[in-house]
């Protein structure tokens, strides 16, 4: 194997595989990255076993020749090692050849590396993904969709499930759900050519957010597909694959209310905000309370009191209040994290009682719903 | 804070004198009381003047202190007799001024300040003595200084029945001349770690550069060399010690355990004596923490926190044997201890609720409905959901350094907070 590649589009590409390389692999040759060259260019994969992510170097794009293969093979280098001698070589210009055994040299102007790789047939291989339950959304939207949901997803090991974003399909329409059992966010989007036969997966949060590290904000098509075990993201020069989640989520539908007795019509932004400034006198240790309260005059109330800190409170005008009068006590990251995902805008909050589940929507529609359980206070 | 008089009162061998007062016939003879040797708790708690004349002290096995004293009396600990001659100890305290800071079950500062303007201090102090002496018929050593951690000292000095004074002017005295572990807030570790900087008395700690003693002992080693000349500002604060930080019980067992079963059964009744004694507080907390010791003296601690904060058995009970099954590496338990810590009053306790358990989480939802309309219409406060009278446990004070004993104090003292 030999080959010349541009320095800076070495690194970019070493820079998205590097997301899957994990220190803590129990399974050595993960340490490392596998580097595929033939005559069409270059492949690199970098995997944790959980996910897997692959980019391709074309050896020419749009009439630059990007990489000169002068022979053709493949090598695994110690990811960590190979990743910083290329971020610190002296030229753009590097070249690689592996020649006795899997010894591997490494040059870039008068500079000359000589790595012991390892044997690139012992490296695990890609995750079979038939192509028939495939279905496909811009980069933005995708990236948007993971920005809404994975951030409610469980962090503790409890309910592995629950650790993951539920993706399911049903009736040309992708819902995705995370919650942590004290909130859950739900997003739903209409998409043309949806495959019927999926029923439900469920991808772990933080692939999703590894995934969405390396997507860029363009309205190119991402390729979905998935299978029992895995979910693919394909663009047009990375795979990325992840497991799936084992276990039945659990169905949330039935768990968000259908009917409410107060409605509250307000602007998000001034409300994270009051949120956020209640919040600095929230005890974590104490669920991060905070007090809403409706008051008369489309008025709503923010407060938060520690006996041994201090307590605030802020009104602020609503831009509508219907139903019954309130008084409820929520954690402020919930909130807030929920109002962030909303973005902005003006936002409906629904409660049905003091110790019942509240949503938040936009008012345009429930594309994204986003659902709190209060805090009890006694 | 000009001219404080502070009064720390130490009760001699408290539970000694305690068991003479409740048998005479034991009045003069040697005892001491330990715990059960069969159970491995074989230890002397506390012993008689007449026991240490013959050098028994603390912390020996009975074994050992049947040696030295053939004619030993050895007593089982009888908490219960302890906690009600403490309790009568306080209240005469109490007679004198409010300003009572219980340090232990037999051990208290008072601040006699103010009574000092029309009585002399000597005279009032003698009097306390000789009131706990005629009236409680247990003897005690007082000191007397301008500070908490003079009169400490100073109670020290003469035992039993000791009025000892102990003025700024008399430190270089009685003070310097001592080794430094001799100085209350100094131990072994304290006094080896002097000892490699060249102090080896109190003098020396008093005069030794500020920079160096901070570099070897940080802000500790400049509060002792304060106190080593004397100075101490801490008032006396009858509330301190209801600041409960956390609270745990540990059992050594009777042999060193390997079957899991018998383990499941202590860690559920220690969590059921902590779940107790949580409740007698009226407080929850959000850590729980365990401890193993095994057979060859390896100490575990392992914890874990959660989001809302637990009182009852059941729920520390999971939590603790959680722990235990994920840490216990099989070999034999010759201790345990369970202890539930960041706690907070039960009244400022928040549930985070969970979309799972919902239904179970509120059950009572229909009650609290109805108690804020009614609010509504009379008012806050109008109506309260019932008030818990503060639950007696049967499980408190089993150690002098437990300050459940004081829980009895509470009651009477603090009124019962709105649920």
């Amino acid at each position: 194997m030999k080959f010349d590649i541009m320095r800076d589009r070495l690194l970019a590409g070493l820079n998205d595989v590097m997301k899957a390389v994990s220190s803590k692999t129990t399974i050595p040759i993960l340490t490392g990255i596998k580097i595929d060259v033939t005559h069409e260019g270059l492949h690199l994969t970098g995997s944790d076993a959980d996910i897997t992510i692959q980019t391709f170097i074309p050896v020419e794009e749009n009439g630059e020749q990007l990489i000169n293969v002068s022979a053709t093979g493949s090598i695994v280098l110690q990811a960590r090692m190979f990743n910083e001698i290329v971020r610190k070589l002296p030229t753009n210009d590097v070249e690689i050849e592996v020649s006795a055994g899997f010894a591997t040299n490494i040059r870039s102007g008068k500079s000359e590396f000589h790595l012991i790789g390892l044997d690139a047939s012992e490296y695990p291989l890609l995750p079979e993904v038939a192509a028939d339950r495939q279905f496909s959304m811009p980069a933005d939207l995708l990236k948007s969709v993971i920005r809404e949901t994975v951030f409610a997803v469980a962090t503790s090991e409890s309910r592995p499930v629950l650790t993951g974003v539920n993706w399911k399909i049903l009736d040309n329409e992708l819902i995705c759900v995370a919650t942590d059992s004290h909130r859950l966010a739900r997003r739903k989007i209409q998409l043309e050519q949806l495959p019927a036969e999926i029923n439900s997966v469920v991808i772990p949060g933080k692939s999703l957010n590894e995934l969405n590290k390396i997507l860029e904000d363009t309205t190119d098509l991402v390729q979905i597909a998935l299978t029992n075990y895995h979910v693919l993201f394909k663009t047009d020069d990375v795979l990325f694959f992840s497991r799936l989640l084992e276990g039945n989520y659990p169905d949330t539908s039935r768990l968000i209310p259908e009917e409410y007795k107060t409605n509250v019509t307000i602007n998000g932004k001034a409300l994270l905000q009051a949120i956020d400034r209640a919040s600095l006198l929230a005890r974590e240790d104490r669920n991060n309370v905070v007090r809403f309260e409706t008051l008369e005059n489309n008025t709503v109330e923010i407060s938060s009191n520690s006996p041994e800190i201090g307590k605030v409170e802020e009104q602020i005008s609503v831009e509508n209040l219907e139903g019954e009068a309130l008084k409820i006590s929520f954690s402020a990251k919930y909130m807030m994290e929920a109002l962030r995902a909303i973005d902005g805008q003006d936002v409906i909050i629904q409660f049905t009682g003091t110790m019942r589940p509240f949503i938040l929507r936009s008012i345009h529609d429930d594309a994204i719903l986003q659902l709190i359980l209060p805090v009890r206070t006694y | 804070m000009a001219g404080r008089v502070i009064v720390h009162i130490d009760m001699n061998c408290f539970y000694a004198s305690v068991e003479q007062v409740f048998d005479p016939s034991l009045k003069g003879k040697p005892i001491a009381i330990a715990g059960n040797p069969k159970e491995r708790r074989g230890i002397i708690i506390t012993c008689s003047y007449e026991a240490r004349a013959f050098g028994v002290k603390t912390t020996m096995t009975v074994h050992e202190a049947k040696k030295l004293c053939p004619q030993l009396f050895i007593l089982p600990p009888n908490f219960e007799r302890y906690r009600h001659a403490s309790k009568q100890f306080f209240q005469l305290l109490r007679e004198y001024t409010e300003l009572v800071e219980p340090v232990s079950i037999d051990e208290s500062y008072i601040d006699i300040s103010d009574l000092c303007t029309n009585r002399h201090a000597m005279e009032i102090v003698k009097e306390i003595q000789q009131r706990i002496y005629s009236e409680l018929l247990l003897p005690c050593s007082l000191g007397v200084a301008p500070n908490k951690f003079l009169a400490k000292t100073a109670s020290d000095m003469k035992k039993p029945m000791g009025i000892t004074v102990l003025r700024k002017r008399d430190i270089a005295e009685k003070l310097w001349p001592l080794p430094v572990i001799a100085m209350h807030g100094v131990g072994k570790k304290t006094a080896n770690k002097l000892a490699t900087i060249g102090i080896t008395t109190i003098e020396q700690l008093a005069k030794v550069e500020e920079h160096k003693i901070r570099q070897l002992l940080g802000i500790n080693g400049e509060r002792l060399k304060a106190r080593a000349n004397g100075q101490d500002n801490r008032q006396v604060d009858p509330d301190s010690i209801y600041d409960t930080k956390s609270v745990g019980n540990s059992t050594t067992l009777p042999r060193d355990e390997t079957d899991y079963k018998a383990l499941q059964m202590i860690m559920k009744q220690l969590s059921a004596k902590v779940a107790e004694r949580l409740k007698a507080k009226r407080l929850a907390g959000t850590t729980v923490t365990i401890y193993i010791r095994d057979a060859d003296w390896h100490n575990q601690t392992r914890s874990k926190s959660v989001k809302n904060a637990i009182a009852n058995e059941t729920e520390i009970f999971e939590i603790a044997w959680a722990l235990f099954m994920k840490h216990w590496d099989e070999s034999p338990v010759r201790l345990l201890g369970v202890t539930v810590s960041n706690v907070t009053d039960q009244q400022h306790v928040t549930q985070q609720l969970g979309l799972f358990d919902l239904e179970e989480q509120i059950k009572d939802e229909p009650i609290v409905e109805l108690m804020q309309q009614l609010e509504r219409k009379f008012g806050k406060g109008a109506v309260k959901r019932g008030l818990t009278a503060p639950v007696q446990g049967k499980y408190q004070a089993n150690t002098s350094f437990s300050k459940d004993f004081l829980d009895d104090f509470d009651v009477i003292q603090r009124k019962s907070p709105p649920l």
